[in-house]
């Protein structure tokens, strides 16, 4: 992360989304009424219910498949995530952990100096695309790493990616790119 | 035409005869090819002597105009449906250029793009007015005219990201890069709109003028190009005395009120607008701006980094008072067992305090500094309470004696952990604070038992969950006991009560319909299907054949063998299956697949019962089917001719087990028309791809 500017680069994770199955059948309706902070949408034919230490919110399907997010750190989902499924057993369920697997991470990262979108875009066809009437921000795709970064004139990213691996590959990978179409500063 | 071997006798040298169209081994004089289909231009003699070829210029993206036959049928009789998607796609394409006031090369353009599009099976699970609305957006931006998005948006009446997505995605597939757009294309067309008469080319030029001030005033980038322009044209207007209100510009411009304040107030904040009117027509200011939001974000750093320092210059102000500190808080604590006692009814008291003393300090860090003096006073006897809060917490943190018998720097390490320990404590003091406290000890030796454990391998495998780490206690919370549960299920019922109902009403419909035997799973869509009732596999499927549409790609040649190998009675459906009267009407038009034709006609003798069927189900079915275009063809046909059998068919026809005396009448019929052959009459039916199997 530091190997190209003197200064550091924060990248905060802000939210990390997994997935994991239970290999047994949910009552929705049961988990509904027994657990506190659950919400149950009968017409979607989920449940979501919050855990408020790790602050993760899960949907739980009958068929035991879940997804767990809003956790900060994959080491969180994966707490979170065994959290919800002690929930799920102590409620009576023949629950089993498997196939834990962490899907998707979304990071913000903030650049020391403004980038000219339009040289940025024009510089990086077709792998970055930039429609100002559709969203502020230049989208760059990343296919080997199938990261998707974000980047705002101010010079703030976000980027999402499989893993919080590829996600700080990706910043280094857009870093060099962003300091040549960087704003001259006053 | 490559010499082959002969199949008699082996030898390979095969006369060929043009004229004859015939193929024969000079060894053995066996016949290997009759009717050899010759690719030969042919002339005619027209009147006046004048030769001109034989034969029509086929497009090569296929009939895409039918060829003017009999009747004069446009509507796609017998086209292959990637025809039928063209054509239907060039056909709104037109419709929708039109209504934006494109030229015809724009819409040829949209439409070349269109066929890639379609080629690259990029059509599939999208609405073809999104497909067509991106094309065509495609086209104005390559072309750079001066639609938006938003005006497609408009004349679809379908949310703009939705179309921006697929425009997006085409453009990415089809590799177009669309040039990025330029607000500056779009100020003749708003100035127009807004009506400024004889004068709307030079309000035109200064609102182009401010605009490119903007863009070196980095107002452009990250911003919608609409809501610059509204605020330049505003600004010219006014320039120009002409009275714009704010209103007229967004009806035409399309933002929301608050952008356009929001540009005009950037755009105030910028030196140029320190400007006259005479001296922004003829002066450039050479000095660049940065953009708004990042001036923005420099004011926030400017403000951290200020309070950085104010924390700082009171961090010395508070060294010189620590040694008093030291000694005071030496003599507190020969008096803290005291407090401990009381310890419970301490702890909820500073509740209140805490918070005081938080929004205190954080008072204290946004002065300018001027009252150094009375900050550090204030923060020296806040520092009590802290200190004694900070004890009192010890026991899960520290010992307290520890940081009192160290110096000045651990101090410093204290004091700045205090602003980190004021908001925990705020925080904590909200919450039950024992439990709180339990709860706090047991998330950091989680944290810390959690990386050496390697607990990832065993579960996955045999799928047990393993719990350590997780705190039973804290997730029994979560669960309800028997009383909660009976209170939340009454209220849920009562809430969720029209959607039990519904659930209900279902299910029982469900039954019903079981017990009658008509119970369709989830489709209501479905076509009516009737019952296929067959003796044998091999009659089953030949009424299966019957009813689904026949497809050319069959070579049912074959069929039938493997059927009559079976020993079903009647033959299947095979290609001459076309009824009665319409292949009469047929025969007119497939004059040039007569040369096939001609070997299938020897096939067309072999009909049955099952054939007349098929052609007097197949109209009616078609009916049914979604290709309407040749169903409508083929049942206008059948219709119009005041045949009465033909009629009787289609009339009686749709059951297959009905109808024995149809085949009377029918098979008069078929004894005449034996003469034209399938071929022809399914090359109009041949506009399925869909197969049979």
């Amino acid at each position: 992360m530091d190997s190209n500017n003197d200064e550091a680069l924060d990248i905060i994770v802000t939210n990390v989304v997994a997935t994991f199955r239970t290999r047994c059948h949910l009552n929705l309706r049961k988990i509904a009424l027994e657990g506190t902070n659950v919400i149950y949408k009968p017409e979607v034919g989920k449940v979501l219910m919050k855990l408020r230490k790790p602050t993760i919110t899960a949907s739980i399907w009958s068929s035991g498949k879940i997804i767990c997010t809003g956790a900060t750190s994959e080491d969180e989902a994966k707490l979170g995530a065994r959290r919800l499924a002690r929930c799920l057993q102590k409620l009576g369920f023949k629950v089993r952990f498997s196939a834990f697997k962490v899907v998707n991470v979304l990071a913000v990262c903030s650049m020391p100096f403004a980038v000219h979108l339009v040289n940025f875009t024009n510089n990086n066809r077709p792998i970055a695309s930039y429609e100002p009437e559709l969203h502020p921000a230049a989208t760059y795709r990343i296919k080997h790493l199938k990261a998707t970064v974000q980047v705002f004139s101010t010079g703030s990213l976000t980027v999402t990616g499989p893993n919080v691996q590829n996600v700080a590959t990706a910043v280094e990978h857009i870093y060099p790119l962003l300091y040549e179409c960087q704003k001259p500063r006053k | 035409m490559s010499s082959r071997v002969c199949r008699t006798c082996g030898g390979s040298d095969i006369d060929v005869d043009q004229a004859r169209g015939s193929a024969v081994c000079t060894n053995c004089g066996a016949v290997l090819e009759d009717n050899i289909i010759v690719s030969e231009v042919q002339f005619v003699e027209g009147s006046g002597g004048v030769s001109s070829a034989v034969g029509q210029f086929v497009s090569a993206d296929g009939p895409v105009k039918a060829p003017l036959l009999g009747s004069g049928f446009h509507t796609g009789v017998g086209k292959e449906s990637r025809a039928q998607t063209l054509q239907n796609g060039k056909r709104q394409i037109q419709q929708l250029g039109s209504q934006l006031q494109l030229n015809q090369h724009c819409l040829d353009t949209a439409f070349n793009f269109f066929k890639l599009v379609v080629s690259k099976h990029l059509t599939r699970g999208r609405r073809t007015e999104h497909v067509i609305a991106a094309c065509l957006y495609l086209v104005c931006r390559t072309e750079g005219t001066p639609h938006m998005l938003l005006d497609l948006s408009d004349l679809l009446q379908v949310n703009v990201y939705i179309l921006g997505r697929t425009f997006l995605l085409l453009a990415r597939e089809l590799c177009i890069n669309a040039p990025a757009i330029d607000p500056c294309l779009y100020i003749p067309r708003f100035a127009h709109m807004l009506e400024f008469g004889g004068k709307n080319h030079e309000v035109s030029m200064t609102a182009l003028r401010l605009l490119q001030r903007m863009k070196r005033d980095w107002m452009h980038t990250g911003r919608r190009p609409s809501g610059l322009c509204g605020a330049a044209l505003l600004v010219a207007a006014r320039m120009h005395k002409f009275r714009r209100s704010v209103k007229d510009v967004i009806s035409v411009v399309k933002v929301c009120q608050t952008t356009l304040r929001k540009r005009l107030t950037e755009f105030e904040d910028t030196p140029t607008s320190q400007l006259t009117v005479d001296e922004f027509m003829k002066v450039d200011l050479e000095q660049e701006c940065d953009p708004p939001s990042f001036t923005a974000g420099q004011h926030k750093v400017k403000m951290q980094q200020l309070e950085q320092e104010l924390a700082k210059k009171l961090d010395e102000v508070e060294g010189e008072i620590s040694c008093y500190t030291e000694e005071i808080e030496t003599e507190l604590e020969k008096s803290r067992p005291k407090l401990r006692g009381i310890y419970a009814a301490y702890t909820k008291e500073i509740d209140p305090e805490d918070e005081a003393v938080l929004s205190s300090t954080s008072d204290l860090e946004e002065k300018e500094g001027d009252d150094a003096d009375l900050q550090a006073a204030t923060q020296h006897l806040t520092q009590d309470f802290l200190s004694q809060v900070i004890q009192e917490e010890g026991p899960g943190k520290r010992t307290p004696d520890g940081v009192y018998n160290q110096e000045a720097a651990p101090e410093k390490e204290e004091v700045d952990e205090r602003p980190q320990a004021i908001p925990l404590s705020s925080i904590l003091g909200k919450l039950p604070s024992p439990a709180s406290l339990g709860l706090q000890e047991t998330f950091q030796t989680f944290h810390k038992s959690e990386p050496p454990e390697n607990p990832d391998e065993e579960p996955a495998q045999t799928g047990e969950l393993d719990l350590e780490g997780i705190d039973d206690q804290e997730i029994e919370k979560y669960i309800l006991n028997d009383k909660e549960v009976e209170v939340k299920t009454e209220l849920w019922i009562k809430q969720n009560a029209d959607y039990l109902k519904e659930q209900k009403e279902k299910e029982e419909r469900i039954k019903k319909e079981k017990e009658q035997g008509t119970y369709k799973e989830k489709k209501r869509r479905q076509r009516k299907r009737e019952q296929i009732e067959a003796a044998t596999a091999g009659e089953a499927i030949e009424r299966m054949l019957e009813k689904k549409r026949i497809s050319t790609k069959i070579n049912y040649d074959v069929l039938r063998d493997l059927n009559q190998s079976s020993g079903s009675l009647s033959t299947p459906p095979s290609e001459p299956t076309e009824g009665a009267a319409t292949r009469k009407r047929l025969s007119r038009r497939r004059r040039k697949t007569r040369d096939v034709n001609a070997e299938l006609s020897a096939n067309a003798t072999m009909m049955t019962k099952k054939f007349r069927r098929l052609i007097s189900s197949s109209p009616r079915k078609r009916k049914d089917a979604p290709q309407e275009e040749p169903a409508a063809a083929m049942e206008t046909d059948s219709e119009a001719v005041p045949e009465a059998p033909p009629e009787d068919a289609p009339d009686a026809g749709p059951a297959p087990a009905d109808a024995p005396p149809l085949l009377d009448t029918e098979e008069e019929e078929e004894a005449e028309e034996e003469c034209v052959s399938a071929l022809q009459l399914v090359g109009d039916y041949g506009c399925e791809e869909e197969e049979v199997f």
